[in-house]
């Protein structure tokens, strides 16, 4: 009895664990795309604002200043890619997958710029995130805030009502005198920060190390996500305990009597995208992107 | 605004000098062009298309800007760059496909873009906006469930609720029901006696002699005339709107009627809208004949069209071709079956602008055995034939064949498009707006490719807004309005005054 | 208005030429802010793409060996665009093209040619059932083929690993796949380099491509499908159909990428481990085809500078000591840059300098 209730918290645990950077991320998300700015550039968000909190909490052995330097960094990617996207009347897309790209080299290349090592980088214990109750993270604490915030933001403000119209019809927004491209460069600047945060807890919380693969898919999954959660930040936060707990019974699978050693690892390491491909091809029909996202918005 | 204050109630409260506004393709759509508009009345802008009353209005609302020309509001001198700009002078105008949010409830629509502060008592504001004006529409639903009717009714209110003093309505009444107008006439009225000004653009006769205090009419960018109320006729309104030298003397050249090739029977077809577009329209078309189809745009013209070419839905009613059904055929099967197309819009549909003129030439025909070669592949050579067969015959001005259609003039790749539908020797073919925006040169080679075809026995669908054009190629002239035919008549019997009056939707 | 094709042609490159700067400028600084010589750097890695081709044949054949893999990502992600998608799976392609060559040669377990083409066909097979998977959703379900593809390659990435650790690990280092038999390889164009055969087998396919793209009617339709839906259809053209066909496309473009890296690269000739061998050639070609304009032939200078640029990293890394990822680095800023429509001309208007024509204001 008490093996299966350590289970099933062991299982909450790591569900709250896998959740927070898919979350983060597709909140972000969310918010940019009500905007009207499509960014597949999250993957390698991710992985740079990771890469860049550890350097910090490394160099300072704070990881509050690291965990503030990947979002800053995700932020920072974040105002280029609006500024492309909504200034510039750029492709989206593109502009996505060259940060993409971008992250493929930069990181590997600053792991071993930084500490001339190859491959990965343990985070010092000072460096990495004290946990609350010895248990949960403040970050996943924080992630279910911010989720609920944006949700609220979202749908209940004037704010939001002004962001939510510029993924729908950004000419009728226009036409009321809403600043277009103002708010949307802002929504893909927060955007870029939740994924930074994203990124940063990955690193400094989560996993405690640095590696090239480390967002390993989890942006595009968290794209899946905001499908799911038809780009709605509360169901976000749900959409995202199942995506996470997919990967925390992955983990779980792994070492599960009768399972280990029987079924390859390898195998087991497929379920968390077979399950988002899933769940994203089940649920699209009900699903509604905004109607205007990704769509370069030029005056008449 | 202390400016407007000091004006009298008949002062003009907008007016408009010597506006004239060529689009960047080169189109002039404003000629110079004066309008005045008072307090409080509601003043019927009239026109057929291309006559730039939308054109004017959207400059006074600050989507457009004019290329020269004055605005005074209120006496002031005054330069729109956006139009939030004109809103906040208290300018705002309802465009025809309304810029409404669909998944927005109607509240969230109305209050979209006020302050925090704006929104504390908005609900309450807009419920006594509704009981004042007569506009009656539910708060909470979402606008992609509501009738167009309504949609329009919360665009009228958002504009209301910040607080205009000019309001723009944009052909309103296109798509309401006939209790729907009833209800914005007197919404209308109400306004009037709020003070409100309110353009009302239209092409439809009875209607605006039934609301407005005041009448502009404009004909090819400029004004045609300016009446007063209690000096406005049906007959007069129609005159001005078409002008004495609409119908042309031009010999159509006779041609030998034969056989009924083309059948439509109760045609019902829905538009984006979901609403009834062509409400059940019937025709017949004999070989060597033109059937001219007028109207104004937005009664059904494009829809029919597209029903019948195979790129819209037929929801009910039959299509006979050659005693064949052909409703719902795809593009495919009618183009073997002798039916070519000029759509109404070359940009988008009928050229692919990146393609060059040779890649062009075969759109709809790339399948045709004619232009395999070895190995079943597309043989260039014979495509350049083709191309500069048509460029050469059809007086095609091209930089190059392997250049891209977008570096050609409108004109010369709406004769492209004309070229490549005739060269696919059909038996029918169906053209709209042939000559849209195109120079007199143009425009008339075009006109004479169209007889030529039905001199030699072919079926014509002409459909058209110009109505020069109509009564220049037509042997019978159909005119269009709210999805049905208001009367199939000969050319002969027609009048600048009854074309009018159709044209208006008053049959006799 | 013949110049107009000319300045658009000329208007395009100058993009290309504009982001491939920034991407090389932006390299540099970061090289230099984490201590390295950039300069030195860059010399070194320019000497070592070249070298001196009348002495040393390495340098060059090395760029055109890097170069193949890239040929065929970099069209099958052209194939895509052309056809107005957004493909990404050309990466699980590479994978599983690979894949089946080393099924083939687990499972027939004999030095024959005839691995190769049984190898091909499972590993071309296998990239097209995926490729089919995400057409399919696409196609009948509307889900965007980026969440769909990487999902894909994901899931193509653990199947590939799941193979090297539990079906077919090579015996002697279990890092590794078994490789390709002997008279399964393709044969070195040189002997002694790295250039086999499979260079020439790109070329062909670039040919090939461009054949099918401009002188088949499917490729007509396929590009008229994806530059203007509309007129597509008004054509007459089954659009949906087309859309599947071009998912199909990329992915044999894709899957030979795999079979011609896994056959004809020395020394490994098998999956190496983390499929470090494969991973990331699918993403190059998305650079590689933006920087050929997406154009089937174009996309060969395009992968042989990415090549060389490869080439050279190797010997920046020996010299300089600057780590070899910088160059996708590089190749990250400047298909960001090259997301911008007018790359030149907004930098032209920042620089300050003026067109000798004055555009007349209208609106």
């Amino acid at each position: 009895m008490s093996y299966v209730i350590g289970t099933i918290i062991n299982l909450l645990v790591s569900t709250s664990y896998a959740m927070t950077p898919l979350t983060l991320t597709a909140v972000g998300e969310i918010t940019s795309e009500r905007a009207g700015v499509v960014n597949i550039g999250l993957e390698g968000m991710i992985s740079v604002s990771a890469l860049v909190s550890v350097a910090v909490a490394t160099q300072t052995l704070n990881p509050w200043l690291g965990l503030l330097a990947g979002v800053g960094v995700g932020a920072l990617i974040g105002l280029i890619h609006g500024l492309i996207s909504a200034y510039g009347k750029g492709a989206q897309i593109i502009s996505g997958v060259g940060i993409n790209i971008f992250a493929l080299g930069f990181v590997p290349y600053m792991i071993i710029a930084l500490w001339g090592v190859a491959g990965y980088k343990q985070v010092p214990e000072a460096g990495r995130i004290p946990r609350v109750a010895g248990l949960v993270s403040p970050v996943f604490i924080l992630c279910v805030l911010v989720a609920i915030a944006t949700h609220y933001v979202l749908f209940r403000t004037s704010l939001g009502l002004k962001i939510r119209a510029l993924g729908e019809e950004p000419q009728a927004a226009d036409t009321l005198g809403i600043h277009v491209e103002r708010l949307q460069l802002i929504a893909a600047v927060y955007g870029g920060a939740l994924a930074g945060l994203a990124g940063a807890f990955m690193s400094l919380d989560w996993l405690g190390t640095i590696t090239k693969e480390i967002a390993a898919g989890r942006g595009f999954i968290s794209l899946a996500l905001v499908v799911f959660s038809n780009w709605k930040p509360s169901l976000a936060l749900l959409g995202g305990a199942l995506f996470g707990s997919s990967w925390a019974l992955t983990e779980w699978l792994k070492v599960l009597p009768g399972v280990k050693g029987v079924v390859p690892v390898t195998i087991i390491n497929t379920l968390p995208y077979v399950v988002t491909l899933g769940a994203v091809a089940g649920v699209i029909g009900r699903a509604r992107p905004p109607r205007k996202s990704g769509v370069p918005y030029l005056r008449e | 605004m202390e400016d407007t204050e000091a004006t009298g109630p008949d002062e003009c409260l907008v007016s408009m000098k010597s506006v004239v506004k060529i689009y960047p393709d080169g189109t002039i759509a404003l000629r110079g062009v004066d309008f005045t508009l008072r307090r409080g009345e509601i003043h019927g802008l009239l026109g057929e298309n291309g006559a730039g009353k939308t054109t004017l209005m959207k400059i006074l609302a600050g989507v457009l800007k004019p290329t020269s020309g004055t605005i005074y509001v209120g006496g002031r001198k005054v330069g729109f760059s956006a139009a939030a700009d004109a809103l906040k002078l208290g300018i705002g105008m309802v465009h025809q496909n309304l810029s409404l949010i669909p998944s927005f409830t109607v509240y969230e629509n109305i209050v979209l873009g006020l302050s925090r502060r704006q929104l504390l008592n908005a609900k309450e504001g807009i419920n006594k906006l509704m009981s004042l004006t007569g506009l009656k529409v539910p708060l909470d639903e979402r606008v992609e469930g509501l009738p167009f009717g309504v949609r329009q009714k919360v665009e009228v209110l958002k504009m209301l609720f910040r607080n205009v003093d000019v309001l723009i309505l944009d052909e309103p009444t296109t798509n309401l029901t006939l209790t729907e107008t009833r209800e914005l006439f007197n919404v209308i009225n109400g306004l009037r006696r709020m003070g409100k000004s309110v353009v009302f653009i239209t092409h439809k006769l009875r209607e605006v002699l039934e609301v407005a205090d005041r009448i502009t009419v404009l004909r090819r960018g400029r004004v045609a005339g300016e009446v007063p109320r209690v000096e406005a006729s049906l007959n007069l309104l129609a005159q001005l709107m078409v002008g004495k030298d609409a119908i042309p003397a031009v010999s159509r050249g006779v041609s030998t009627v034969g056989e009924e090739l083309l059948i439509v029977r109760d045609l019902w077809i829905l538009s984006d809208l979901g609403t009834w577009a062509v409400k059940g329209v019937s025709l017949t078309v004999r070989s060597g004949e033109i059937l001219g189809i007028a109207g104004v745009e937005g009664n059904g013209q494009k829809e029919l069209v597209e029903g019948l070419t195979g790129l819209r839905r037929v929801e009910k009613g039959e299509v006979i071709f050659r005693g064949q059904r052909i409703d719902n055929l795809p593009p495919s099967e009618l183009y073997k079956l002798g039916v070519a197309h000029i759509p109404e819009d070359r940009v988008q549909v009928g050229l692919i602008q990146d393609f060059t003129v040779n890649e062009n030439s075969i759109l709809g025909i790339q399948r045709s055995m004619f232009f395999r070669g070895f190995l079943n592949t597309l043989a260039w050579d014979k495509v350049v034939e083709h191309a500069s067969d048509l460029i050469t015959k059809f007086n095609v001005i091209v930089p190059s064949l392997f250049s891209p259609v977008k570096y050609l003039s409108g004109g010369n790749q709406q004769r492209l498009v004309v070229a490549r539908e005739i060269s696919k020797e059909p038996q029918l073919i169906i053209a709209a707006q042939p000559t849209r925006g195109l120079d007199i040169s143009a425009t008339e080679h075009i006109r004479g490719l169209l007889l030529d075809l039905k001199k030699r026995g072919k079926v014509v669908l002409l459909v058209s807004s110009d109505l020069e054009e109509i009564l220049q190629l037509s042997d019978r002239v159909a005119v269009m309005y709210e999805g049905r035919f208001v009367g199939v008549k000969d050319v002969g019997e027609l009048t600048e005054d009854k074309l009018g009056l159709m044209l208006g939707g008053v049959s006799d | 208005m013949r110049g107009k094709v000319i300045r658009d042609v000329l208007v395009k490159t100058g993009n290309v030429v504009t982001a491939m700067t920034a991407g090389l400028i932006i390299g540099g600084l970061i090289m230099q802010a984490y201590g390295y010589d950039a300069l030195h750097a860059y010399y070194s890695l320019l000497r070592h793409a070249l070298g001196n081709p009348l002495t040393d044949a390495y340098p060059l054949t090395s760029t055109l060996s890097l170069a193949t893999p890239l040929i065929f990502t970099g069209l099958a992600f052209a194939v895509s665009v052309r056809s107005g998608l957004f493909n990404i799976g050309v990466e699980n392609a590479v994978y599983l093209g690979a894949l089946g060559m080393v099924l083939a040669s687990g499972l027939l377990r004999a030095d024959t040619p005839l691995v190769l083409i049984i190898g091909s066909l499972m590993g071309l097979g296998l990239s097209v059932l995926f490729a089919f998977v995400a057409a399919s959703l696409k196609v009948f379900r509307g889900v965007h083929e980026v969440i769909t593809t990487i999902m894909l390659n994901w899931i193509a990435y653990w199947l590939v690993d799941y193979v090297r650790v539990n079906v077919f690990p090579d015996p002697r280092d279990p890092s590794k796949t078994i490789a390709v038999p002997p008279s399964a390889r393709i044969p070195l164009l040189i002997r002694g380099t790295e250039l086999s055969a499979s260079f020439v087998i790109a070329i062909l396919a670039s040919l090939t491509t461009y054949f099918i793209l401009w002188y088949t009617v499917f490729g007509y339709e396929l590009r008229a499908t994806g530059i203007n839906l509309m007129a597509a259809r008004y054509a007459g053209m089954k659009t949906s159909r087309l859309t599947i066909y071009s998912f199909l496309f990329s992915a044999v473009l894709g899957g030979l990428a795999g079979v011609c890296e896994i056959t004809g690269r020395p020394p490994h000739y098998s999956i190496t481990t983390g499929i470090s061998n494969l991973m990331g050639l699918g993403f190059d070609g998305i650079a590689v085809s933006l920087i050929g304009l997406n154009h089937p032939i174009a996309v060969i200078p395009a992968s042989i500078l990415i090549g060389a640029l490869n080439t050279g990293v190797r010997g920046m890394q020996i010299e300089a000591r600057v780590p070899f990822e910088l160059v996708r680095l590089v190749q990250g800023v400047i298909v960001v840059s090259l997301a911008l429509p007018g790359l030149l001309s907004t930098l032209q208007k920042y620089l300050g300098i003026r067109r000798g024509r004055r555009e007349v204001v209208v609106s």
